[in-house]
């Protein structure tokens, strides 16, 4: 079985990207079969960090069945043991995806025969994001340490929360729920987090069993473009806010150091850790890179 | 529903410290605590409503004005120990183990001594009477419990060796010398663990008791 890390993060411009791309030549070239699968549908572009030219297969060969199943969609990159599923070349509204094509995909990278399986997860919180971030229960969330940030960072782990709420009431206690749904007056207007917080008042025991699923999560996070004049505490601050404060584990994988050369590598095409092995950031990105193998 | 409640996190977990911390140790977790929660706070400032943070504020710093105590925190600790949040430290095991056994035998033979001769006196008419005087009234004194207590021959000694609450705080419990009693949180747990002795509803001892104590500050409503 695979290792998946959903990588995500509320904010566009973090580093979601990059750091994939990163982790995922780094562990490749420790001798680990690895896959990146770029989910920014609709704004693709983990081929550009990787300096390859666009794919011509990828997603859109998965769903429209011109390859037999997601493994063979993967193509190989000019790092021995590092492949690419892209989404390039997927249809032009694939930001809408087709609520079929999404259950498709994430049942497909389940059975993905890598030993690690990462995936590049657009920015914001909108569902097709939030399901493939539920793919595994060990997301890796960037962010820069900007307050904006670390704002929707909080945001985003609220909305994994709700999302996740959502799904399991689907899945088991729909039915009874629906009728203390119907006993209780909902006024229109009454937002999900309002009805799962209707179902939990109903039901101390789903309660407890709700949070026991919230509390298997482990997050991870990255905090990214840190600059030596922050506060170097910052990390491990918010590692302890959010175990004290929500349910479930957080772990703080590191820092990577801002460094202007990853933005010229980014320019020329070519992966920076490869181009810069032996600068600050590098060295931080290897040591994340060991923390999830 | 998201978000954990502050209030499960017993004083040195809202420090982040070992129970066995210097007093010098507790005053920097109370420094680093404060300025992780306070409104400018990066990490936080984000997280929580105007009210949140100062209830979680209100928290800490009860948590260091208790902890900075010795008394208060000795009776703190006891509490903690007593109602299972934590392990008892060693150290407190062996003076407890030790304690017992200078009395007469362990707490749990005093427990089964106790309710043998509570028994007897249960059985009798002017005990249940009295019991229907003092405690059908919505309010409770500590006059109430000492009178009871007394009425079933039971020495303050025996509820000490069983309940370990110090004579001083059980006198106090029972003279009503509110200005004396440990805060809320543990004062509870003592009064569950009286009331228990004296077959008595816990939580109605509770519920008395803390009406006696407002009305004695009508100040504070």
């Amino acid at each position: 079985m695979a290792k998946i890390y959903p990588i995500g993060g509320g904010k566009g411009g973090v580093g979601k990207s990059f750091i994939t791309a990163s982790l995922g030549a780094l562990i490749a070239k420790w001798g680990k079969k690895v896959v990146i699968i770029d989910l920014d549908l609709g704004a693709s572009n983990l081929h550009t960090l990787l300096g390859m030219q666009s794919p011509n297969i990828g997603l859109n060969s998965f769903l429209d069945k011109t390859v037999q199943d997601l493994e063979s969609a993967a193509v190989s990159t000019s790092i021995p043991n590092l492949f690419l599923i892209s989404s390039s070349h997927c249809y032009m509204e694939i930001a809408n995806l087709f609520y079929a094509h999404k259950v498709k995909i994430i049942e497909a990278i389940k059975k993905l025969p890598f030993d690690y399986v990462f995936l590049d997860l657009g920015p914001g919180t909108n569902f097709n994001m939030l399901d493939f971030f539920l793919t595994s229960e060990e997301g890796i969330l960037i962010c820069t340490p900007e307050p904006t940030s670390i704002e929707n960072s909080f945001r985003f782990i609220k909305t994994i929360y709700y999302r996740k709420l959502k799904q399991m009431i689907k899945k088991h206690i729909f039915n009874s729920l629906q009728k203390d749904f119907s006993e209780d007056a909902v006024k229109p207007g009454t937002t999900p987090s309002d009805i799962i917080e209707i179902a939990l008042k109903h039901d101390p025991e789903k309660e407890g069993h709700l949070r026991s699923q919230l509390s298997k999560f482990k997050f991870k996070f990255i905090f990214n473009q840190f600059r030596n004049n922050l506060d170097a505490t910052l990390g491990n601050q918010f590692e302890t806010i959010c175990n004290r404060h929500f349910y479930s584990f957080f772990e703080f994988l590191g820092y990577v150091s801002f460094d202007g050369r990853i933005q010229d590598a980014i320019f020329s095409k070519t992966l920076y850790v490869h181009r810069y092995p032996h600068t600050q950031s590098a060295a931080d990105l290897k040591n994340i890179a060991a923390k999830i193998t | 529903m998201d978000m954990k409640k502050f209030d499960e996190l017993n004083y040195y977990e809202i420090l982040k410290i070992p129970m066995n911390s210097s007093y010098f140790k507790i005053k920097q977790a109370y420094k680093d605590a404060l300025s992780l929660y306070d409104q400018d706070s990066v990490p936080t400032y984000s997280l929580f409503t105007r009210e949140e943070r100062d209830e979680i504020l209100k928290r800490i710093n009860d948590a260091h004005s208790t902890l900075i105590d010795d008394n208060k925190r000795a009776a703190y600790d006891r509490m903690l120990v007593d109602s299972g949040q934590v392990e008892a430290p060693i150290s407190f095991r062996t003076k407890q183990y030790q304690s017992s056994m200078r009395s007469s035998g362990s707490t749990m033979a005093d427990k089964d001594r106790l309710q043998s001769k509570m028994k007897e006196k249960f059985s009798m008419e002017s005990i249940q009477n009295l019991s229907k005087e003092l405690f059908s009234k919505e309010l409770l004194s500590g006059n109430d419990l000492k009178k009871f207590r007394k009425a079933l021959g039971i020495d303050i000694m025996e509820i000490y060796s069983i309940t370990k609450i110090s004579i001083s705080v059980l006198n106090a419990i029972e003279e009503n010398r509110f200005d004396r009693l440990p805060p809320d949180i543990y004062l509870k747990n003592f009064l569950k663990s009286y009331a228990k002795i004296l077959q008595l509803d816990p939580q109605k001892v509770v519920d008395g008791y803390f009406k006696t104590i407002c009305l004695s500050h009508p100040a504070d409503g």
